[in-house]
């Protein structure tokens, strides 16, 4: 029978510590709209869209108020649409028809994000992903719901260092295209190494190809509830510190547990999995740089911030894993700039560096996230930033990824407003030292030696 | 059987479970358990009630639950139990 505090303490975390759903995410293979008529290929991609996911807006809601728990965002993700579309495209312009298709189902389901205007190039780039890739910046400057994400790496293959540098160019353009609303559009693409093929958050969730024709992905979210639950065991040992977040996690991922399953037979659609990941806001008390400093560090980007966040990340997942029966998506704590308060002040302030966070992506998931730049950074040192962030990701096996935003017309001392979600950042500073050198030289960086377990 | 915690929270006076228990008479709600504590002047109160036999929509009885909670100046909310259940036990 439940008891009245248990009770009591699940509404403290929704109502004061900002326990919610993040998103419930559904992934729609697209494989069978394949045609080499385009009109006819848009036609069958928003048929199964709008057919699919007619519902889930719908019940998404209702379990919100059946359980009493905010379901902030209901999402698509399909299959990476370099696939999709190669048969049919021929220009880059063909595509950018494809992502109005994606743009229209969207918004007649009623999804707050559809992903998957993506390309796998980790070995190399065909033809059409290359036209999928140069047409990023028009496709993104006239779409609001569309995300885009490219896999340019993997410790099985190594990085394409001719898409890391065609991508330092395309977040350029993306970023001149969107200028008007400080380069919005660079906050909807990302950039991976190691990406997970049921990655329910946005921007870098694509359906991937291994997986069922339709799916439910639930990501949790909870930074407010680990932090309140750390204010309570204020100058206890690492022991204490690590065994409260690990009940914590287990607590809030038993909510997306329950939420998922919910989901999946309500809609008729299979259960895929629950990402356990933080995901801040940039609300007052929903951060994880609080967490951070919560552990007794001054700011975010002190010393000791990489083990604080390694010891999260790790902890978050020993809980959430035995919370759900299937976890995957990226699992883990993100560390986006403008979408959390905290970790933008720090940047503010100059406690917190592009430098430093570098090392952070080290052992939390994701990567440098949501970093506005200034916007006379050239191409060549945005593709220096990806190439680092790559070597991280393939090295230690692990998801790495990058969405810097070069903001056109600001520069240091500047502050970028993205709104919304996205919150707001000053711009942050990079190396005035270049590599053009380095990243014109082409090609690709093989696999490190790890890679040939098997 | 359809099993919803029901809880207030707000300044005690006379008259609040009469006022929630008439409400849930008059939906054909039935109460299968109630505890309560008083702090000082505040009460906390939970309720597992059973919706089998109600006929209107979880939302109408959210929203008459809220409108009920106006009435005697408390907070109330309604949740199905899975969500306690699965939080707090293993």
């Amino acid at each position: 029978m439940v008891e009245l505090n248990e009770v009591f303490e699940t509404h403290t975390m929704i109502r004061n510590e900002n326990l919610d759903v993040r998103t419930i995410t559904m992934g729609i293979s697209l494989l069978e709209c394949c045609d080499s008529d385009l009109d006819v290929l848009c036609s069958n991609i928003y048929d199964k869209i709008t057919e699919s996911a007619k519902d889930l807006v719908r019940v998404g809601d209702e379990i919100g108020l059946d359980f009493g728990i905010p379901v902030i965002n209901k999402r698509i993700s399909v299959t990476p649409i370099s696939l999709v579309g190669s048969s049919a495209c021929r220009t880059s312009s063909d595509f950018s028809m494809i992502a109005e298709t994606l743009e229209k189902a969207a918004s007649k389901v009623g999804v707050n994000f559809i992903g998957g205007y993506s390309a796998l190039v980790q070995k190399g780039m065909t033809a059409a992903e290359q036209m999928l890739i140069r047409s990023i910046p028009s496709a993104l400057s006239r779409t609001e719901h569309v995300c885009s994400s490219v896999s340019l790496a993997s410790t099985k293959t190594g990085i394409d260092m001719d898409a890391v540098k065609l991508m330092g160019t395309v977040i350029k353009e993306t970023a001149e295209a969107t200028k008007e609303r400080d380069s919005i559009g660079c906050a909807k693409l990302v950039v991976f190494c190691n990406p997970s093929d049921d990655n329910p958050f946005m921007a870098g969730a694509f359906h991937g190809v291994t997986e069922t024709d339709t799916v439910i992905n639930v990501g949790v979210s909870g930074p407010g509830v680990v932090k309140r639950a750390i204010s309570k065991v204020k100058g206890e040992n690492f022991e204490v510190l690590c065994e409260t977040i690990k009940k914590t996690s287990f607590k809030v991922t038993r909510v997306g547990q329950l939420v998922a399953k919910e989901a999946s037979e309500r809609l008729g659609v299979p259960f895929g999995i629950v990402d356990l990941s933080l995901a801040p806001t940039p609300a007052v008390g929903d951060s994880i740089a609080d967490i951070i400093q919560e552990m007794g560090i001054e700011y975010v980007g002190a010393p000791g911030t990489t083990a604080a966040l390694a010891i999260l990340n790790d902890q978050v997942k020993k809980g959430g894993v035995m919370a759900s029966s299937y976890v995957g998506g990226l699992s883990g704590a993100f560390i986006p700039v403008s979408e959390d308060r905290s970790m933008a002040y720090a940047a503010e302030i100059g406690a917190l560096t592009l430098e430093k966070l570098e090392a952070m992506t080290c052992v939390c998931s994701v990567g440098l996230d949501m970093v506005p730049i200034p916007g006379d950074t050239s191409a060549d040192t945005i593709s220096g930033i990806i190439a680092d962030e790559m070597a991280i990701g393939m090295v230690n096996q692990k998801t790495t990824a990058v969405r810097v935003i070069p903001v056109v017309g600001k520069k240091v001392g500047d502050t970028a407003e993205f709104g919304g979600l996205l919150g707001s950042s000053p711009i942050m500073p990079v190396s005035i030292y270049g590599c053009k050198e380095f990243i014109d030289r082409g090609g690709r960086i093989p696999a490190p030696i790890h890679s040939f377990k098997n | 059987m359809k099993r919803v915690i029901v809880t207030l929270a707000g300044k005690d006076k006379v008259g609040i479970i009469a006022t929630v228990c008439n409400y849930f008479a008059e939906n054909d709600i039935n109460i299968l358990d109630i505890k309560q504590t008083t702090v000082q002047e505040y009460i906390n109160m939970m309720m597992i009630v059973d919706l089998e036999k109600c006929t209107k929509q979880f939302s109408e009885i959210v929203e008459g639950l809220n409108a009920v909670g106006r009435k005697v100046g408390c907070i109330m909310s309604a949740q199905h139990e899975e969500i306690f259940d699965m939080m707090h036990r293993v």
